[in-house]
């Protein structure tokens, strides 16, 4: 199978072939029509994607470490879009798709051409699809009892590793501030971590996530570390640990 | 008077998309602006601007006297008894929900009734809906027929004395069929039940006389008749008006305020709270002089051969392409020229998409009015709504593209 790059650079080159819009939409339409048939029964509202004004069913499984996609829809042009999509990303790993910024969509001058509704569609369409290989990452990973003792002391040893990155504003690390909303590490001994800052404005908010990425993947066994960012929920003052109230003197004395 | 005069009176029609013409017959959602409003708003905005009514100034008064004089000339327009019973709104949404709240507050309480029609545009059923859950009242809804056409035979025995309120639409949005407004608010009257007619579509279409129609309210937009968009137009008889309380309170709505209580301005200020659009509603004068000049025998009867080849091609396209359209007028019956139709085995929004690279600008989808569309078991519809200022040619055009559109999908 060709690599992800390659994939996108032939999709490319098929749609530089087309000058004219129509020309491009009549190749979409031959893809739509040509997409394997979707599976009536799997038609269900958590496969349709929102945001579109057309209908878009998306399903994916996993297997041998690999994301498979089957896709749908009641338009055809959106059929061809998202079939070209699939093209590109099906039968890859989750962290190639979850790793991918979808830049080729731009290249090819898809989004810009289309209706703004359509435009909308799309991009919940390219969600969906990390959003899939996202969970499949963490799905990739039914641990047996021994798979948990062996993976245990590398946990310890990532949050020592966590503990290490200090926020730049207040004097506790960012483990104990309760920053990390998320932390899994799999088979592969590969570092998953979501986490949040105390503001979303935080002006060191790159400094730190380089660290944090640096220092867990210092850890000795860990392979690779992922750090997503996010602010749902919004972190608050109940997410303290106990050693950082302490530390901060917050500590309710009539309690 | 021809077509192509009146085309000349709007500059966004010369322009091209992709290259290509641009041919617009999107008009119902919004119709494009003649040269005469855009200009009335520049000098409105470069020189006209001041508040108004508070002022003593020369300026302010001047603005009062645009926006004042605006009411006279929409009063007129629509037969209204007195400048009263005009308010003006941000649009039909405005002007519904004002009525949904004020009329709400005062008229509606537990277990009484507001009937919507199956047809409604959703500006016409989520306010009611709002007011619905508020009061504890029920929302309940008149049907539409497989031709388009409402069950007004039913209409009698839905009221009950509970029903507080009828609100219909002159002409659907997606249909085109032309509402007995009349009829039913005879047969709302009879039974003691005031009407409120939203009339977005059918100001454009119809020439409306209020204290002809004798309805409760009707409620337009002015960017449907080629004033500026932000502009709207509440008609209500004074009678439930001057019962109505306020929708917001501010600026301009009130006699006297004091802490221990507030008594409200007369009619129409109470219903205008805080600054108005005073750039923006002059502009109605400009556009009511443009639909006047449309009333030429002449460009009328050009006008209604545009339609008419346009529902000759339609009905060919029936017979060769499997369309189905809505909203089948019935023998002598008149129709706005709004068209909703399906294409078998197109989806609606590919053909827009197609269509839209050929540059011409449809409407698909929903439409805005949901429940009718699942009335017809569709996803939904496209649609081609035509304005004074459409072509023949524009119309040769677009059956033309519409057959090569389908060719690539089906």
């Amino acid at each position: 199978m060709n690599t992800l790059e390659e994939a996108k650079k032939a999709v490319i080159e098929d749609f530089s072939m087309y000058d004219e819009w129509l020309d491009k939409y009549e190749y979409l339409i031959e893809l739509g029509k040509n997409l394997e048939p979707y599976p009536e029964e799997n038609k269900t509202d958590d496969k349709l994607i929102k945001g579109c004004q057309s209908r878009v069913w998306l399903d994916s499984k996993l297997e041998d470490g690999k994301v498979f996609f089957k896709a749908d829809s009641d338009a055809i042009i959106t059929k061809g879009i998202i079939s070209l999509l699939i093209s590109v990303y099906s039968g890859r790993t989750p962290e190639e798709i979850a790793g991918d910024d979808f830049g080729f969509i731009g290249e090819i001058g898809l989004k810009e051409n289309l209706s703004p509704t359509r435009a909308n569609g799309l991009v919940s369409m390219i969600e969906k699809i990390k959003d899939l290989a996202t969970e499949s990452i963490s799905k990739d990973d039914v641990l047996t009892a021994e798979d948990a003792k062996e993976l245990a002391p590398l946990y310890d040893n990532v949050v020592m590793a966590l503990k290490q990155v200090y926020d730049p504003e207040i004097p506790v690390n960012i483990y104990d501030l309760g920053l990390i909303y998320e932390l899994i590490i799999n088979k592969k001994h590969e570092a998953f971590i979501k986490m949040t800052f105390t503001a979303p404005t935080c002006p060191m908010a790159d400094e730190v996530l380089a660290e944090v990425k640096a220092n867990v993947s210092d850890v000795p066994g860990i392979t690779a570390c992922e750090v997503e960012l996010t602010f749902e929920p919004p972190w608050d003052q109940s997410m303290l640990s106990d050693e950082a109230r302490l530390e901060l003197g917050l500590d309710d004395i009539s309690k | 008077m021809r077509i192509q005069d009146i085309r000349k009176m709007f500059p966004a029609l010369s322009q091209t998309v992709y290259g290509k013409p641009l041919v617009y017959f999107d008009n119902a959602a919004t119709a494009q602006r003649p040269e005469s409003v855009v200009r009335q708003m520049e000098s409105l905005a470069l020189g006209t601007n001041a508040n108004i009514h508070r002022a003593v100034h020369k300026l302010a008064a001047d603005a009062t006297e645009e926006y004042e004089s605006t009411r006279e000339v929409v009063r007129e327009y629509i037969n209204a008894g007195s400048r009263k019973e005009i308010i003006f709104t941000s649009g039909t949404t405005g002007s519904i929900n004002l009525v949904a709240f004020s009329f709400g507050e005062v008229f509606v309480g537990e277990g009484d009734e507001i009937i919507v029609t199956e047809e409604e545009h959703h500006s016409n059923i989520v306010p009611w809906q709002m007011l619905c859950q508020r009061k504890g009242a029920t929302l309940k809804v008149l049907g539409v027929d497989d031709e388009g056409h409402l069950k007004v035979n039913e209409l009698e025995n839905l009221i009950t004395d509970r029903t507080k309120l009828v609100a219909v639409t002159h002409i659907s949005n997606v249909l085109g069929i032309i509402n007995p407004v009349k009829e039913i608010v005879n047969i709302c009257h009879s039974k003691g039940c005031p009407v409120l007619v939203d009339g977005a579509q059918g100001i454009v279409h119809e020439n409306v006389d209020v204290q002809d129609l004798d309805c409760d309210f009707y409620a337009f937009s002015g960017h449907k008749i080629y004033a500026a968009t932000g502009t709207g137009i509440l008609y209500g008889k004074e009678k439930w008006l001057e019962r109505m309380v306020p929708y917001q309170g501010g600026g301009e709505m009130i006699q006297n305020v004091s802490f221990s209580g507030t008594t409200y301005a007369p009619l129409p200020g109470k219903f205008e709270a805080g600054t108005q659009n005073i750039n923006a509603v002059p502009t109605l004068k400009a556009a009511i002089d443009f639909l006047k000049l449309l009333k030429d025998s002449e460009l009328q009867g050009e006008i209604k051969h545009v339609e008419e080849y346009l529902e000759k091609s339609f009905a060919s396209l029936r017979v060769t392409m499997g369309i189905k359209t809505f909203g089948v007028p019935r023998g002598t019956e008149s129709k706005a020229p709004i068209y909703s139709f399906v294409v078998e085995g197109a989806h609606h929004e590919d053909l827009a998409l197609i269509l839209d690279k050929m540059g011409i600008a449809v409407r698909s989808g929903q439409m805005c009015a949901e429940p009718l569309m699942d009335r017809f078991g569709v996803t939904g519809m496209l649609r081609v709504s035509l304005a004074p200022y459409n072509t023949i040619e524009e119309v040769e055009y677009f059956v033309k593209a519409l057959e090569k559109a389908v060719k690539m999908l089906v």
